[in-house]
C-alpha cells in the first residue's frame, strides 16, 4: 500500500471521500477504517450516565458495577467494530455501458481473507446493500449508480460499513476506485422515419429506391416479425402496431449528424441513437457519420457499440 | 428487512424482559406485575396476529388505566419503589409499539434501568449472576438487530465472549473509580428488609418452643488468634429490671461518667465485625469491647451502640479484652442489679439458704448453685412446658425444663435473693467456623443469655448457667447433637456413604457461606472508605495516582484486548509461509483463491490447469515450498530461490 503524505493524512475527504481512486485491490486496515459512535451509542452513554447517578444516590455497588460493565462494553465494542471491517479486500470487476437516464451497474468484489465471519456489512453506492461473508469465503455484488449524461461515468465513493455486533458504533470505509463506465445518449423518444439517403452517400452498387426507412404503422397482424411491434405504443396502452419498414432488408440507409433534425447537438445524437438501436432492432445496415468519424455501412453489434462509443464521446 | 418485525428479535427481546421483570414480583404490587405480564403476553400473542395489537387510541387508554393504577397504589413520585414501578409501566407500555429498531433500542435501556433497579432491593450474589444472565439476553438482542440474519445462538455466544472481554475492565474501574458519597439530602427513603433479631426483653416462662432460625446475623474475621469457644459471648441488651416473669433494659444509661475505669489484661482480639441488616442499633462485640470507631459507642452496660442507620449492612473494627476488670459498682447499678419484684417465697428463701448463700462469699454460693443445677434433675431443652404463674419458681422445683433463658433467670433471681449484684446478658454465644474463609458466623440460633454477676475486687464477672447443665452448648456450639437431645430431631445411625455425603454437603455449604461473606465484604461495602483503605494498601494514596492507575490499567487491558482480538492477522509468521502468502496474494489477482484446508500441491494443479504456460514455474514454486515447509533438509538458499521464483512470477 502506497504511503500517505502528511498532507494527504489530514484531509478531512479521507473520512467521507475516501483516499485517491486506485485501481487494485483495496485492503481495509486502520488507516481507511473510521469509527463513531451512532445516535444509538451516544444514548447508550446516557443510560450509563444514568445508572451511574442512581449508583450514587443509593450508594449501591452492584449498580455501579452493572454501569461499569455497560461502559467497558461500550469500550470494547469500538474494537469489534474494527473487527468487522478489517482484513476485507475489495476489488472493482468489468461493468456494462448504459444510456443516460439508466442505472449503472458497478460489479464489486469484496474477500474476506480472514477467519472472521462478517455477520452485517453495508455496501453503498447510492443505495445501500447488506451481505454476510462467512470466512475465507469471497462474493460479488453489483452497485448501481444513475447516470444522466452521456460520455464518460464516474462512480462515487463505495462505502462499506457496518453496526455490528452492538449498534453502537458504526465502522465505515470510504473506497474510491477508479470506476468509469460508458454512457450513451438517452434515445429519442418519439419515433421518427429513417432519413432518407442523400445522394452525396449513394454509391454505385447501392439501390437508389430503396430507402430502408420507417415509413409508418399499421395494426399488428398476425406474422409480423416481433422485432417490428411498437413496443412504447403498446405499452401506453395504445394496442398492438407494428412498425412498417419502406424498401426490403437488404437494403441500407444512412444516419448522418448533419441531415439529423433536433434543436442542438444533444437532441440530434439522442435521436442518432433512437435510429441507430432500430436499425439495429430492424436488421437494417447502416452507415454511420458524425462529424469525425465515418463508417460504411453494416451490421452486427459491433458496429452498433461503436457507432454508440463514438456518439457517447462525441 | 424491517427487523421491528423479525419474529426472532421479538420472541427473544420478549423473554429477555420477560425474565427482567421477574424477580420484581416480592417488590412491585400484584396489580402492576399483573398488568405488566398482560401487556407482554398481549405483545407475544401480536407476534403471530398483527392485527391484535392495539391501534394509537386503544394504546392512549392503556396508558392511563397504566397511570391510575400506579397512581393507586403509590402516592409518591420519586423513590425507589415509585421509580422502580413506573419504569416497569414504560417498559410494558413501550412493548405494545415496537415500529422501527429505535423503539427496541429504547426497550432494551429501558429494560438494562429495571434490571439495574432488581439491586435496590437484593444484592445477593446469586441476584447478580441472574441480572448478568438477563443482560447478556439483552446484549443478545442487540447483536441480533445488527446482524443480517439473526441467529440467536450465534448472538447469545457473541454476548457472552464480550461480556467476558469486559469484564475484567468493568474490575479495573470498579475498584479505582473514585467514589464520593452522596450527600445526605440526597438518599431516598431506602428500607432494607430488616430483620427482627434478639429481642430487648425476655419472658422464658411464655416461650415453649425456641425457634431455631438459621438466619444470619452477623460474620466476624478475625486478625491474628481466633478465641477458644467458651469465650465467644458477643454481646447484647442487658436485662436488669424485672417483673417476676419478664425481664427488662433499664431506661437510663447515661451514668457511665461516674462508673469506674475497667482494667484490661491478656491479650486482646482484634476482628472485622460485619453486621447483617437490623431493626436495632445493637452490635455485638466480644466481651469486653475495648477499641471502636464511631458512629459506635459502649454504654453503660458495656454494650455497644451504633447511631448510624442499622438496616445496611455494616462493617466494624472492633478489639476486645477477654480479661477485664470493671472496677467498683456505682449505686445505681448496685440498686438496679439487686432489684427484686416483691419477697421471695419461702421456699425460694429456703434453697438460697440451703446453698450457703446468706452466710458464705458469693463466689462459695455460686459454686454451690452451678453444682445443684448439675446434680439435681436439671434439664436443658429447646421445648420446655410453659410457666405462666411463677415461672422461676415453676422452674426451679417443678419443671426443671429449660434453655438458657430459663437458667439465666432462675440464676440471677437467686443471686438477688442472697444480696449480690446480678443481672441477665443476652447475646450471641459461640459461631460456626468456615474453615475455607477463616471467619465465624453467627446465625439466630446462636442467640443466648447468660448472668452477670459484680464480685468485689472483681467487677462484673460472666457466669454462664447454661454451661454447668450443658456444656456441649457453650463448648461446641448449638448443633446437630443438641438438637438430638432436646427430642427435635430423631436420631438414625447414618450409614458411611450418607456420613461421606453429609461432610461433603457441609464443606460445600461452608464454601458457599465463604463465597457470600466475600461478595458481601468485597462488593456491596466496597465504598468510599474500604476504598481509601485498599488502596492505600496497595500504595496508591491520593486521587492523582488513582486516576493514574486507573489511566494505566485501562489501556494495558485495551492493549492486551486488542492484540487478542487482532492477532488472526500476525498468525503463520514462518518465513516461507509469508513467502508462500505473498504468492497466494499474486495469484488472487489472476482469480484463483487458494480454498481453506487445500493443500499447496492440489492449489498448485490448479493453478497449471487455468495457466498451462506458467506450469514449470508453479511447480517449482509449489516443490520447493513443500521442501522447506514439511522436508526435513532445506537450506536458506532454498528460501531464497523461493522469493525469487515468486517474485519473477
Amino acid at each position: 500500500m502506497t504511503q500517505l503524505s502528511l498532507k494527504e493524512r489530514f484531509q478531512l475527504s479521507r473520512f467521507f471521500k475516501g483516499e485517491k481512486a486506485i485501481n487494485e485491490p483495496v485492503t481495509l486496515n486502520h488507516r481507511r477504517i473510521f469509527i463513531l459512535p451512532t445516535y444509538r451509542g451516544l444514548n447508550f452513554a446516557l443510560l450509563i450516565a444514568l445508572l451511574l447517578l442512581i449508583a450514587f444516590v443509593y450508594n449501591n455497588n452492584l449498580i455501579y458495577l452493572l454501569a461499569f460493565l455497560l461502559a467497558s462494553l461500550f469500550f470494547i465494542s469500538i474494537l469489534h467494530s474494527y473487527k468487522t471491517l478489517a482484513g476485507l479486500i475489495l476489488n472493482v470487476g468489468h461493468n456494462n455501458a448504459v444510456f443516460a437516464g439508466e442505472a449503472a451497474g458497478f460489479t464489486v468484489h469484496i474477500n474476506n481473507p480472514l477467519d472472521i465471519e462478517r455477520y452485517n456489512l453495508q455496501i453503498k453506492l447510492e443505495q445501500t446493500q447488506s451481505l454476510t461473508l462467512k470466512p475465507y469465503s469471497k462474493t460479488s455484488i453489483i452497485l448501481y449508480s444513475f447516470t444522466t449524461k452521456r460520455g464518460w461515468h464516474k462512480a462515487g465513493t463505495v462505502t462499506i460499513s457496518s453496526t455490528y455486533p452492538l449498534g453502537l458504533f458504526r465502522a465505515w470505509s470510504p473506497v474510491q476506485f477508479k470506476l468509469k463506465t460508458l454512457v450513451y445518449p438517452k434515445p429519442a423518444n418519439h419515433e421518427l422515419p429513417f432519413p432518407q439517403t442523400p445522394n452525396a452517400f449513394v454509391q454505385q452498387g447501392f439501390n437508389q429506391k430503396g430507402a430502408d426507412d420507417f415509413s409508418g404503422l399499421t395494426e399488428y397482424h398476425a406474422g409480423d416479425p416481433i422485432k417490428h411491434i411498437h413496443w412504447k405504443a403498446f405499452a401506453r396502452g395504445q394496442g398492438l402496431y407494428s412498425k412498417n419498414y419502406g424498401g426490403n432488408h437488404s437494403t441500407e440507409i444512412w444516419l448522418d449528424y448533419a441531415s439529423t433534425p433536433g434543436h442542438d447537438t444533444e437532441q440530434r445524437l439522442s435521436q442518432l441513437c433512437r435510429w441507430v438501436i432500430d436499425a439495429e432492432q430492424a436488421d437494417i445496415p447502416f452507415g454511420f457519420s458524425i462529424p469525425g468519424l465515418k463508417r460504411l455501412p453494416a451490421q452486427g453489434l459491433n458496429h452498433t457499440q461503436k457507432c454508440l462509443e463514438a456518439l457517447a464521446l462525441f | 428487512m424491517n427487523r421491528a418485525q423479525n419474529k426472532n428479535i421479538l420472541i427473544f427481546l420478549l423473554a429477555s424482559i420477560g425474565l427482567i421483570v421477574l424477580p420484581h414480583f416480592e417488590h412491585i404490587p400484584n396489580a402492576v406485575f399483573a398488568f405488566f405480564y398482560l401487556l407482554l403476553i398481549w405483545r407475544l400473542i401480536g407476534i403471530w396476529k398483527q392485527n391484535w395489537l392495539p391501534n394509537k387510541l386503544c394504546l392512549f387508554i392503556l396508558t392511563v388505566c397504566g397511570l391510575a393504577l400506579l397512581y393507586s397504589q403509590y402516592q409518591g413520585v420519586l423513590g425507589r419503589d415509585a421509580g422502580t414501578r413506573l419504569f416497569i409501566m414504560a417498559l410494558g407500555l413501550k412493548l405494545l409499539e415496537i415500529k422501527s429498531e429505535r423503539d427496541l433500542y429504547v426497550i432494551t435501556y429501558l429494560a438494562f434501568i429495571v434490571a439495574a433497579s432488581q439491586f435496590l432491593y437484593e444484592q445477593s450474589l446469586l441476584m447478580a449472576a441472574y441480572i448478568l444472565f438477563v443482560c447478556s439476553a439483552l446484549l443478545a438482542t442487540l447483536i441480533c438487530i445488527n446482524s443480517c440474519k439473526p441467529n440467536p445462538v450465534v448472538a447469545i455466544k457473541t454476548a457472552g465472549l464480550i461480556i467476558i472481554q469486559a469484564l475484567p475492565m468493568a474490575v479495573v474501574l470498579f475498584v479505582l473509580f473514585p467514589r464520593v458519597e452522596a450527600p445526605k439530602w440526597m438518599f431516598f427513603n431506602e428500607q432494607y428488609q430488616a430483620k427482627t433479631g434478639l429481642s430487648d426483653n425476655m419472658e422464658p416462662g411464655s416461650i415453649s418452643d425456641l425457634g431455631m432460625s438459621d438466619e444470619l446475623v452477623f460474620r466476624v474475621k478475625f486478625i491474628g488468634k481466633l478465641p477458644p469457644p467458651r469465650e465467644r459471648y458477643w454481646r447484647g441488651p442487658v436485662l436488669s429490671y424485672t417483673d417476676g416473669k419478664k425481664w427488662t433494659q433499664i431506661k437510663k444509661l447515661n451514668f457511665s461518667h461516674y462508673m469506674d475505669k475497667p482494667v484490661f489484661n491478656g491479650t486482646p482480639y482484634q476482628y472485622t465485625l460485619l453486621m447483617e441488616p437490623q431493626d436495632k442499633h445493637w452490635v455485638f462485640a466480644l466481651e469486653l469491647p475495648v477499641e471502636f470507631t464511631s458512629p459506635v459507642s459502649r454504654n453503660a452496660n458495656y454494650q455497644l451502640i451504633t447511631s448510624d442507620t442499622p438496616d445496611k449492612r455494616t462493617e466494624y473494627n472492633i478489639t476486645s479484652y477477654p480479661n477485664y476488670n470493671t472496677g467498683f459498682i456505682t449505686r445505681t447499678e448496685f440498686k438496679d442489679a439487686t432489684q427484686l419484684p416483691n419477697k421471695p417465697s419461702d421456699k425460694i428463701t429456703q434453697l438460697v439458704k440451703q446453698l450457703q448463700g446468706f452466710d458464705s462469699t458469693p463466689e462459695n454460693f455460686i459454686t454451690q448453685l452451678l453444682t445443684h443445677f448439675r446434680k439435681e434433675d436439671f434439664h436443658y431443652t429447646l421445648t420446655p412446658p410453659l410457666m405462666e404463674e411463677n415461672p422461676i419458681e415453676t422452674f426451679l422445683f417443678k419443671t426443671r425444663y429449660g434453655f438458657c433463658s430459663h437458667y439465666a433467670a432462675a440464676f440471677v433471681y437467686l443471686m438477688r435473693v442472697a444480696h449480690i449484684p446480678a443481672r441477665v446478658v443476652t447475646g450471641y454465644q459461640g459461631g460456626e467456623y468456615n474453615k475455607i474463609g477463616h471467619f465465624l458466623e453467627i446465625r439466630q440460633a446462636d442467640a443466648h443469655a447468660w448472668a452477670e454477676v459484680w464480685l468485689e475486687n472483681k467487677g462484673w464477672v460472666r457466669i454462664d448457667p447454661t454451661a454447668a447443665i450443658a456444656p456441649e452448648r457453650i463448648e461446641q456450639n448449638i448443633n446437630i447433637d443438641q438438637l438430638i437431645a432436646s427430642g427435635i430431631i430423631n436420631y438414625v445411625p447414618l450409614s458411611e456413604n450418607a456420613q461421606q455425603t453429609l461432610d461433603w454437603l457441609k464443606q460445600s455449604q461452608q464454601l458457599w457461606h465463604n463465597l457470600d461473606y466475600s461478595w458481601q465484604r468485597w462488593v456491596i461495602n466496597y465504598d468510599n472508605k474500604h476504598q481509601a483503605i485498599f488502596l492505600s494498601s496497595i500504595c496508591i494514596d491520593d486521587l492523582k495516582a488513582m486516576l493514574y492507575w486507573l489511566a494505566g490499567l485501562i489501556g494495558s487491558i485495551t492493549a492486551l484486548l486488542s492484540w487478542l482480538l487482532l492477532y488472526e492477522k500476525r498468525k503463520n509468521i514462518l518465513p516461507e509461509m509469508q513467502i508462500y502468502q505473498y504468492f497466494c496474494k499474486k495469484m488472487l489477482k489472476h482469480g484463483l483463491v487458494k480454498a481453506k484446508g487445500e493443500g499447496a500441491k492440489d492449489f498448485g494443479d490448479r493453478i497449471i490447469i487455468e495457466h498451462p504456460e506458467k506450469s514449470i514455474a508453479i511447480r517449482k514454486i509449489t516443490d520447493l515450498f513443500i521442501k522447506i515447509h514439511y522436508g526435513k533438509y532445506s537450506t536458506s538458499d532454498d528460501l531464497k530461490a523461493l522469493k525469487q521464483l515468486i517474485k519473477h512470477l
